[in-house]
């Protein structure tokens, strides 16, 4: 009998592997979250269909779902090459400096964008930087490093690939662990990451996720991102005095809550998808958004601004494009689930679009304009 | 493959600067703390976290019989994710009392349970590691491309049978 030995359960057939799906993480990553991004700072050759309505549900479940699967495949990814960064020379030359910096980058931008990503779909804000525009610069920076860091150890990759993931030491045992139990390990790890938080948006998991920022539930059976107090509407939701105003160049006309309520309604289930990965499904009863345009002498050709009640802040106003404007779904929501709005579901009335980031499905609507 | 490694390295070159330019965007406070943060994230990795790994590992192989290497370590990897997931839920630190639709969970229950969950398939995984026969599978995984079906024994010209044969290896 040969001697026993530990095998080496670090080696570049690990690596190779684990990082194959990590870059298949990154790249949903990168892509999904590019579709978010230009949603939101619409761009003329950005195309975004409205159909079907559950798109940006699935777009951005998957960019936090992919973000959250990321978190184990760097941890073993890291843990599978960390004795490089003691192997000599430590500075040596100009290439060898450059490579070491590109991973520090590498490394870097992955931290910052895994760690930023998880903190923010909790709400928790302990880094000083405004999120969402530096999440998208530092994209660019970690797509661009992973990008050199393939093209760089490309051929390396490629033989990792190709051949056999264990060692095969001759004449002797090995014991404990095998590579392929590593990576066994890893798509465990994977799973468990993702059963443990994608309950947020996918119902039937929602039992399982006992780490996912959002249990699903809230007022009406649909949670909240912004409060009515949040956003300082407490009184003016409320007001007697409200109206909704519809304004088409020089021609307006306003719309108390009655009259928005003796309109022909329609109902449709239509997600609320947020940015932050979680999302629900609801039966959103209103006014179609192209019958309250004719209504008040528009046709629904054109972009149109929602504006809130809420004061002037990033997400108080937004503009729906003419697609999401001439859809049969898009509604002004006075009522889900069959009853009148919650006041945090943004009473009086609300855009509610099919394909749109919940970010964007402007509560407490105070005026809408046709943009000319 | 050269041209592709050109493409690949220019590609990301250019995302790459097109990213710094939209972070330069930022007022120089603003940089300084993202820069901060992304390298107080490699240090946290390189200098905390991977050397106490190293340290729990290299003590586990001198503590743990080999048998209990494998479902430990695998145990291990799936704590370390579920305590990176648990840290901004576990205390609601971003809790916001005039919406309790976020961080809405008993986050503490819900990490005990999986962790107990995970330790236990640990446990499971060595006990039937034990109890059941050894299979097929883990004879033909031990085999390296030397073994080999055991031969007639060959007799040499002293009559003594000649060193060698391939059982399969089993340290049981």
């Amino acid at each position: 009998m040969g001697t026993t030995t530990k095998a080496a359960l670090r080696g570049t057939a690990v690596t190779a592997r684990v990082g194959v799906a990590l870059g298949v993480a990154v790249t949903v990553c990168f892509v999904t979250g590019l579709i978010s991004h230009f949603i939101q700072h619409p761009q003329p050759w950005f195309f975004w269909p409205t159909r079907p309505v559950w798109l940006y549900q699935l777009t951005q479940g998957l960019h936090v779902i992919a973000g959250i699967a990321a978190i184990p495949l760097l941890v073993v990814k890291l843990w599978s090459v960390y004795p490089k960064l003691f192997e000599r020379p430590i500075i040596g030359g100009l290439t060898r400096q450059l490579e070491r910096a590109s991973i520090l980058v590498l490394v870097g931008a992955m931290i910052f964008q895994l760690s930023t990503g998880i903190m923010n779909i909790a709400q928790w804000y302990a880094f000083k930087f405004f999120f969402t525009t530096s999440h998208y610069a530092m994209a660019y920076v970690a797509a661009g490093a992973v990008l050199v860091h393939i093209g760089v150890k490309l051929p390396v990759i490629r033989r990792a690939l190709g051949e056999p993931l264990e060692e095969q030491p001759t004449g002797e045992l090995r014991v404990g662990p095998s590579r392929r139990a590593v990576l066994a390990g890893t798509w465990l790890a994977v799973g468990a990451a993702t059963v443990v938080t994608a309950g947020q948006t996918i119902p039937w998991l929602r039992h399982l996720s006992v780490l996912a920022p959002r249990s699903g539930h809230g007022p009406q059976g649909v949670p909240v991102n912004r409060s009515a107090f949040a956003a300082g509407v407490l009184a003016s939701a409320r007001s007697p005095e409200y109206r909704l105003t519809v304004a088409n160049g020089s021609a307006v006309k306003a719309f108390t809550v009655d009259e928005l309520a003796a309109m022909p309604q329609a109902t449709h289930r239509l997600p609320i998808a947020c940015v932050e990965g979680w999302s629900a499904t609801a039966d959103w009863t209103g006014v179609v958004l192209a019958d309250l345009l004719k209504a008040a002498g528009a046709e629904p050709n054109s972009d149109v601004r929602m504006i809130s009640l809420e004061p002037p802040g990033p997400y108080s106003r937004t503009v729906l494009p003419a697609r999401h404007t001439r859809d049969s779904q898009t509604l002004i929501a006075l009522k889900v689930n069959g009853q009148t709005l919650d006041l945090d579901h943004g009473y009086p009335c609300r855009l509610i679009a099919p394909t749109r980031p919940g970010v964007l499905q402007t509560k407490w609507l105070s005026r809408i304009e046709v943009v000319t | 493959m050269t041209s592709t490694r050109i493409f690949l390295v220019a590609l990301g070159l250019v995302l790459g600067a097109y990213g710094v330019t939209l972070v330069a965007e930022n007022s120089t406070d603003v940089i300084i703390r993202i820069v901060v943060w992304a390298l107080i994230g490699v240090l946290l990795h390189d200098a905390v976290f991977a050397p106490v790994c190293v340290a729990l590992g290299f003590a586990g192989r001198r503590l743990l019989p080999h048998r209990w290497w494998t479902p430990v370590l695998v145990a291990a990897l799936l704590t370390v994710v579920l305590v990176l997931l648990a840290i901004p839920v576990y205390d609601k630190p971003g809790l916001h009392l005039d919406n309790l639709t976020v961080l809405d969970r008993d986050y503490a229950d819900g990490f005990w349970i999986a962790l107990a969950v995970v330790w236990g398939s640990a446990l499971l995984y060595l006990v039937g590691d034990r109890v059941l026969p050894v299979g097929e599978n883990q004879v033909v995984e031990q085999q390296r491309t030397d073994d080999v079906e055991p031969q007639p024994p060959s007799v040499g010209p002293d009559g003594q049978q000649s060193a060698g044969g391939g059982e399969p290896h089993l340290e049981r």
